[in-house]
């Protein structure tokens, strides 16, 4: 009855051994055939969400708002899917958003240099020397990702509970610890970590909800308490906390709503 | 039939794992014992080999090369022992000193900072923040060390076939982890493998020997045959060739023996 989070630096292997992992426990698999559900839930094209998840950061206004709420729509419909709980996911960044869950074993999964290579470059046969360099390039391009986007660096093995490297120890095999690790007691889910994983189910569903209208919003839910702060003018930070306040407490779970409007620089800070 | 060589930061339970693996395998565990085998062998006080190993090299070693003569003596001294199998070594760098030996099993043990800051506290009876400040310094030399020495980073798991992260996971699940990995086939020594453990002997001791007065000096060892590279010409590369010349007939196991002047070592060279 637990969660477990696949993350790689090669999509191929990290689906193969997600799928095949799942097989083997009787899980669900969730991957990114998720996105199509995204993209109908929120009307964006499924290209975009893609291009979200590959893409590096833009510094670019528009390009970097769009970016962030596809990412934020995944994440909510991602992590609502996860409550459901018995499932392996991947391909999602779900290791970047689902942090602190004690039942949901975090694992990295690193390709072969060679063949990870070659699934970079496109290429079959790689010469030798240009194997590191088009792995170190990939790397910076993901720590860039993450550490733009979540705050956290995804090639810290400190970020996972188990890391694997597929250059000597089998694909058959990483499954068969990922099998055994996620067996253990303390990966079973707890009265607390079901709470922990609600409320990022609903803080993300606010935010998503949110974030067309105020890009910066910031959300946290503390069991069915939402609070959300963004930044207003003293002019229309009454407007403001009211027109929150309005858009969420319908909102399945959101029992109380609490909106902290801090002071910003400028009027159009939203 | 394994070596398992255990990578570890300071208070990150590493030593606690390596001995209750060595104990359930009935493998020996060694750690500062390689400094001991090395200061006997040539002669050197073990407070600088401490030194070699745990500073990084500073301006003046970058030019006098000491450290690099220093860490020839110590990889020839675990290669040696490496040599005998059934070993686990938790001492430093252990999976760089023993690269390129296809049945070692390189394991890295990571705990999370607050936990060690924790430990170094209760254990040295100092406050938090000494603590911290402590633990971040030895993490960044031992960075600096690696960099410098290898050009690697210790931090990247893709040097390590398994990282285990000791949080929620136990040292008794990463002691069954190592344990249950040492046994798969690809760990196990064959006479092919041993052959090559052979080789690195050779070559490591190839180098301890000349280390100390040729510095640039790389050595690659097949199947006896040693190959030495070096950058020098003129007076120092008719020394050297008479060196190897005399080295080759005083160490067992030399077939035959080559300077190669002015050429790229192979990234398996010592």
């Amino acid at each position: 009855m637990s969660i477990i989070i696949i993350s790689s630096d090669s999509y191929e292997k990290g689906e193969e051994i997600a799928h095949n992992a799942a097989r083997a426990l009787n899980y669900a698999c969730l991957d990114r055939e998720l996105l199509a559900v995204v993209a109908a839930r929120y009307g964006i094209p499924q290209d975009r969400l893609e291009w979200a998840l590959e893409s590096s950061p833009s510094s670019w206004g528009r390009s970097a708002r769009l970016q962030d709420r596809c990412l934020a729509y995944m994440q909510s419909t991602t992590l609502g899917e996860l409550l459901k709980d018995n499932t392996v996911c991947h391909g999602l960044a779900a290791h970047l958003y689902v942090v602190g869950i004690s039942h949901a074993l975090r694992v990295r999964i690193l390709a072969e240099p060679v063949e990870l290579a070659g699934e970079i470059s496109g290429q079959v046969d790689v010469p030798s020397e240009r194997v590191s360099k088009l792995i170190d390039r990939q790397r910076k391009l993901r720590q860039h990702w993450s550490l733009t986007h979540y705050q956290l660096d995804e090639t810290d093995p400190s970020q996972y509970d188990l890391v694997i490297s597929l250059s000597q120890i089998h694909k058959d095999e990483a499954i068969k610890i990922i099998a055994q690790t996620v067996g253990y007691r303390r990966f079973a889910p707890m009265t607390y970590s079901l709470r922990c994983i609600k409320d990022a189910e609903l803080a993300s569903r606010v935010r998503a909800a949110l974030l067309e209208t105020f890009p910066k919003v910031k959300v946290r839910a503390e069991g069915g308490t939402v609070i959300v702060e963004t930044k207003g003018t003293r002019r229309n930070k009454l407007k403001k906390a009211a027109a929150i306040k309005e858009q969420v407490q319908n909102m399945e779970g959101a029992d109380y709503v609490e909106v902290h409007v801090k002071n910003g620089l400028f009027r159009k800070t939203p | 039939m394994a070596i398992i060589t255990i990578s570890r930061g300071s208070y990150s339970k590493g030593k606690e794992v390596a001995e209750k693996v060595a104990a359930r395998l009935g493998y020996e565990c060694i750690s500062r014992e390689v400094l001991l085998d090395a200061s006997d062998r040539f002669n050197i006080p073990e407070v600088r080999l401490i030194r070699a190993i745990h500073d990084a090299p500073s301006i003046l070693d970058r030019f006098s090369h000491g450290k690099q003569a220093f860490m020839a003596y110590i990889r020839y001294a675990l290669a040696c022992r490496a040599q005998k199998d059934n070993l686990v070594y938790h001492g430093l760098a252990g999976h760089l000193l023993l690269m390129g030996i296809p049945h070692v099993l390189k394991v890295r043990v990571i705990a999370n900072l607050g936990d060690r800051v924790k430990s170094e506290m209760s254990r040295e009876k100092i406050s938090e923040e000494e603590a911290r400040s402590l633990i971040l310094r030895d993490d960044q030399e031992r960075r600096k060390w690696t960099r410098s020495l290898y050009g690697l980073d210790p931090w990247d798991s893709a040097l390590y076939d398994l990282v285990l992260h000791i949080h929620k996971l136990t040292v008794d699940d990463a002691v069954a982890f190592i344990c249950e990995a040492a046994k798969l086939k690809q760990f196990e020594s064959t006479p092919e493998t041993r052959r090559k453990m052979d080789d690195l002997v050779t070559a490591c001791e190839v180098k301890a020997l000349l280390a100390d007065e040729y510095v640039d000096v790389r050595v690659a060892c097949e199947f006896g045959n040693v190959l030495i590279y070096t950058k020098s010409g003129g007076r120092l590369q008719h020394k050297l060739q008479e060196s190897a010349r005399k080295l080759g007939r005083e160490i067992k196991g030399i077939h035959h023996v080559e300077v190669h002047p002015g050429v790229p070592a192979p990234a398996q060279a010592v």
